[in-house]
């Protein structure tokens, strides 16, 4: 094991990462699309570092493996000579991880963070939006429905039929709301936001769901009164959990 | 007599035997009812949301890092391996003073988040390049690189002077930094990485001092963005963020507040600016310094620095750069927004 540690630690890590990138779309609970070439690029060459590692371990005889290691591990002065020649100790941590993504993949962000992360409203001042595209109904993100409903003075929701998807969270006395979070880079910096639904029974929290139906107006423009956005809907389905459970800012 | 002492030797470890295998027997028995009786009730028990939710953090923060660890560690090994120490001390002024902004500008090349500069600006060091050099760029390559700065145009459209205001606070802390360490930085607190000289039997080609260097460094770094990661997962789900809201009134809380807040979630410098973004209720200033303290100072970053530095270093250098960095982003936010 001392002898061929680093390789396995490489292998290990490099797999994991091929695990969720290469192999499945796990990644995608972690990390924003935009990342995955990188990861594989990554993954692919942890895996090869660790094979050659291994390959080069196992050609030299004993008392080189010192010398190939090489006693970059210098700072820990006072440390027996020997202890240079092995992998870095707080290396080892990396096997947390690592076989946490191989073994017990951690689930996507639910309605847990989203009922810490006091919802956000985006960042933005009332004005004009973009024309909303054809089609009845109009599939948004909810990010986008509730940036539209609260900040849009040309109220280009109104009259219209939308459909939204996200996951169940409840609020107090009954309402409950289809929630998504928004993650830009990695899950460390998810968001919240979410659409207070109407006219529909209340499912478990975490369900994930696809609603249809309309804009209910409330409150002015801009305004706190106006939030959270509300939508009367028409129908409720139960869906699988999308492949990419997070929305893009 | 000897007889007698055989049969009683052996008379006595057989009760002995007997006595560790039925003891022995129940324990194990006992544990292992216990274990599948209760063993799957505690594991769903212990995986509370607020658990799954650490995991998912934790693995989240390590796996983004990962990419940038690794670009960082291949370009520090390569300087290592190939590129000869003559050649680094004629690209920079040999005045330290002329030095630290030099270096600090070079930062804007090394296209990556944080955890890709460390590990360089280890190795730049260890190729004689000044300290105060090294750290100016260390600070200022993850916060003024094109990347950074096309991802912070982005995230404020409305306010083209933000990305000004992020570059010139974020090199401006760099250069303070690095003059800081020249005038009175000490040798001892850094504990130089060195790297053993190359071998007097001559095994050591360029290629293979470059695959020694690049998995040691990798390992090594790997182990503390770990650390790093499971410290802002875990502050992720202590702080609640209402304590956010109750700090947005006054603007000098609120740029202390959310460069507090850089510090423990330890958010990427590429996308710190989407999250700085959306706390819309924060006065620009705050905002500000949000993005100049989150590349320079943050839990995994000390961690990293901890590592390849030492830990009395990382100590001191991170809590001055973070008093540096808020200055800086309060005069430039003063100035321009």
């Amino acid at each position: 094991m001392r002898r061929y540690g680093t390789a396995v630690l490489l292998l290990l890590t490099g797999g994991a990462v091929l695990r969720i990138t290469l192999f499945s779309e796990l990644y995608l609970r972690y990390v924003q699309a935009g990342l995955r070439p990188y990861l594989i690029v990554s993954g692919a060459a942890l895996v090869l570092l660790g094979l050659a590692t291994a390959v080069l371990r196992s050609r030299t005889p004993d008392d080189h493996v010192a010398l190939a290691c090489e006693d970059q591990h210098g700072h820990d002065e006072q440390e027996a000579p020997h202890s240079h020649h092995r992998t870095p100790r707080t290396a080892w941590l990396l096997t947390l991880p690592a076989v946490a993504l191989l073994l017990f993949p951690p689930p996507a962000l639910g309605s847990y963070s989203a009922a810490r992360e006091a919802a956000q409203r985006a960042a933005q001042g009332v004005g004009t939006f973009p024309a909303l595209p054809a089609g009845n109904p109009v599939e948004l993100t909810v990010a986008e429905f509730s940036s539209r409903a609260i900040y849009d003075s040309r109220r280009s929701l109104k009259g219209r039929t939308v459909r939204l998807t996200g996951f169940v969270t409840h609020g107090d006395d009954g309402t409950w709301y289809v929630t998504r979070l928004t993650v830009s880079c990695c899950a460390a910096d998810a968001t919240t936001s979410k659409a207070e639904v109407r006219g529909a029974d209340a499912l478990p929290a975490d369900t994930w769901v696809t609603v249809t139906g309309t804009w209910h107006p409330k409150g002015a423009l801009g305004s706190d009164e106006a939030w959270p956005p509300v939508l009367d809907v028409t129908t409720v389905t139960q869906v699988k959990q999308p492949a990419d459970p997070y929305e893009k800012p | 007599m000897q007889n007698q002492r055989t049969v009683a030797d052996g008379l006595r470890f057989a009760v002995r035997a007997l006595v560790h295998a039925v003891l022995g027997g129940a324990a194990l028995v006992a544990i292992a009812t216990v274990v599948s009786v209760l063993g799957p009730t505690l594991a769903l028990d212990l995986y509370t949301p607020p658990v799954a939710a650490w995991w998912t953090v934790f693995t989240a923060v390590a796996v983004q890092g990962v990419p940038f660890l690794l670009l960082g560690t291949v370009v520090s090994a390569a300087i290592g391996a190939f590129v000869p120490e003559r050649v680094l001390k004629r690209l920079l002024p040999r005045r330290q003073a002329l030095a630290v902004p030099v270096a600090g500008v070079a930062g804007a090349v090394l296209p990556g988040c944080e955890c890709a500069s460390v590990p360089v600006a280890g190795s730049l060091m260890r190729r004689g390049v000044a300290p105060a050099a090294a750290l100016a760029f260390l600070l200022s390559a993850p916060a003024i690189n094109p990347v950074v700065l096309v991802a912070t145009s982005i995230a404020f459209p409305d306010q083209p002077h933000m990305v000004l205001a992020r570059l010139l606070a974020s090199l401006g802390t760099a250069v303070v930094m690095g003059w800081l360490w020249a005038r009175f930085g000490k040798e001892e607190w850094l504990r130089l990485p060195r790297r053993a000289a190359p071998h007097a039997n001559g095994t050591a080609t360029g290629a293979r001092a470059f695959l020694a260097g690049l998995q040691h460094d990798f390992l090594h770094a790997g182990g503390f963005l770990v650390l790093g990661a499971a410290a802002a997962a875990t502050f992720n789900i202590v702080v609640p963020a209402s304590v956010l809201d109750v700090f947005t009134g006054s603007p000098w809380t609120a740029v202390l507040l959310l460069a507090l807040l850089a510090v423990v979630l330890c958010v990427c410098s590429e996308a710190d600016a989407f999250v700085a973004a959306s706390l819309s209720a924060f006065p620009a200033t705050a905002r500000l310094a949000f993005m100049v303290v989150g590349p320079m100072v943050d839990l995994k970053l000390i961690a990293l620095q901890a590592g390849t530095f030492g830990r009395a270093f990382a100590v001191r250098f991170a809590s001055v750069t973070w008093v540096v960095a808020v200055a800086a982003s309060v005069f430039v936010g003063w100035w321009l927004l």
